[in-house]
């Protein structure tokens, strides 16, 4: 850089490493809460959805973790966040809420394959090794609701977070921008909290693909889908225009609003009319858009300040 | 009583040599092409023979509404008992939070260290003993003031009440400690 004719390069503070971390904390709340939302309230068995989102939550939030710990300044001093804390701090925050959740999925998790574990055995062993069996594992499936249940809030909070980590940088034009221009309603955290759970539902699905008749989590998807276009339309009417031209805008028009959220739309509604099987191309390209939905904010909110 | 230092840059005064930038890196051993101050152009105007361009001196404005402090997680980022914002380097991890939220993009990751790092008025190694910051004592047009806003006596404090100071993004409401004296200077 020349320090006198102060040649402005690109740099940005977090990059595609935090992206990638918002991005994988999303989709691990809203894969726990599939799994744990399923677990409690459906009257109909739904096991695969159950697995897939309880095992894909747990991957995705350590390989987040991960990637936020190697993209520190010193990353082997991560463990002073959990000493030094800041209530002030959204971050000091949200290291509890995020740890809380991770402890949470792996113990579900834990409990979901146990438990399928446990079924599977039933169908396999005589008549008389079935109750020994069954009992040691019924003890601890005694957790897996409670367990379930807490983890329901710390998803939420866990995916909200990753919209608050970014929106409670007050300098900050396009991260701080409220909701529907009330002050004190910050708008990044119901976008995320809403493309989390979007994404979070479209990789369990891919997880559990071919599991019988998946009808109703297609149409929760469908209305999550619209609910985050209505949700990026009021982010384009609310910022300034220079966010959706600069340089960021083909990733914003083609990966976030046709990959993303246009696409599987039209797909989906089109499959559900004819009753074609359409789950991966639709999911996968959720959690496409997903992906650039987290690139894009990242990234807009420090170029153009 | 606690003081409240500043830093008033006189931007007519200033050749733009960059002998604050080097003092500065020699004073705090900055690594190889990282700054804590630096003193670019701004403002290239008119048509030769006609021109005018003016340069302003970078580095944190020591904000008193700092949103590094109110961001940083492990509470690295402070305010000491004198109103400078300082890094606490063993608390910090590197998280680069901070770096998001200054709006004068005041702060770099240290290549050596890993930890945020920024101007400090010099505090440790020169205020805390008297003496002035190592870029104004190196200032050769004396463009710039170091001093105690607290004591209506000191040169800050004498000088701001005659002239008028403007501190940058003064939206934001961070309230920053370095002020702009525009006098003389086409903008």
């Amino acid at each position: 850089m020349d320090v006198i004719w102060g040649v402005s390069v690109d740099e940005v503070a977090w990059g595609g490493a935090i992206a990638f971390y918002l991005f994988l904390a999303g989709i691990a709340g809203g894969a726990f809460l599939t799994a744990s939302m399923t677990d409690l309230f459906s009257k109909k068995q739904y096991p695969k959805v159950i697995q897939s989102g309880a095992y894909i939550a747990i991957v995705s939030i350590i390989v987040g973790l991960g990637l936020l710990v190697v993209d520190l300044g010193r990353p082997l001093s991560f463990w002073k966040l959990l000493l030094n804390v800041n209530m002030g701090s959204v971050m000091s925050i949200g290291v509890f809420i995020v740890s809380g959740f991770t402890a949470l999925s792996v113990v579900y998790g834990v409990l979901v394959w146990l438990n399928a574990a446990a079924q599977k055995q039933i169908k396999i062993t005589s008549a008389n090794t079935e109750v020994a069996a069954t009992s040691v594992g019924q003890g601890l499936q005694a957790f897996r609701k409670p367990v379930a249940g807490l983890g329901v809030l710390f998803s939420i909070g866990t995916a909200t977070y990753t919209g608050f980590l970014l929106s409670a940088v007050t300098t900050n034009n396009f991260w701080h921008t409220p909701f529907m221009g009330i002050e004190g309603i910050p708008f990044l955290p119901i976008l995320f909290l809403v493309s989390a759970i979007s994404t979070g539902l479209a990789a369990t699905l891919i997880g559990a693909l071919n599991c019988g008749d998946l009808t109703t989590y297609k149409k929760i998807d469908i209305v999550l889908i619209i609910l985050e276009i209505i949700l990026i339309f009021i982010l384009y009417l609310s910022v300034k225009p220079v966010f959706f031209t600069g340089s960021m805008a083909v990733l914003f028009w083609l990966g976030v609003v046709i990959l993303g959220l246009m696409s599987p739309l039209l797909l989906s509604i089109y499959s559900l009319a004819k009753h074609k099987n359409v789950i991966l191309p639709v999911c996968g390209m959720v959690v496409i858009g997903g992906f650039c939905l987290r690139y894009f904010v990242v990234y807009t909110g420090q170029l153009f300040k | 009583m606690a003081k409240k230092y500043s830093m008033i840059i006189n931007l007519a005064k200033c050749i733009g040599c960059q002998a604050c930038t080097v003092a500065c890196k020699f004073q705090n051993n900055v690594p190889e092409g990282q700054f804590r101050t630096k003193t670019p152009a701004n403002g290239l105007k008119g048509t030769y023979p006609n021109v005018s361009q003016y340069f302003v001196k970078e580095a944190c404005q020591m904000c008193q509404k700092a949103p590094c402090v109110s961001v940083c997680p492990t509470k690295a980022s402070y305010y000491n008992e004198d109103g400078v914002v300082l890094i606490d380097v063993d608390k910090c991890v590197g998280c680069k939070y901070c770096m998001t939220a200054c709006p004068y993009d005041a702060r770099f990751l240290n290549k050596e260290t890993g930890a945020a790092d920024k101007c400090t008025f010099c505090y440790e190694l020169k205020v805390s003993n008297g003496e002035k910051p190592a870029c104004v004592s190196t200032c050769v047009g004396g463009a710039l003031m170091f001093g105690d806003l607290n004591d209506p006596l000191s040169e800050a404090s004498q000088f701001l009440a005659k002239h008028k100071g403007e501190v940058r993004k003064p939206e934001l409401g961070t309230h920053p400690n370095v002020y702009y004296i525009y006098e003389g200077v086409v903008k």
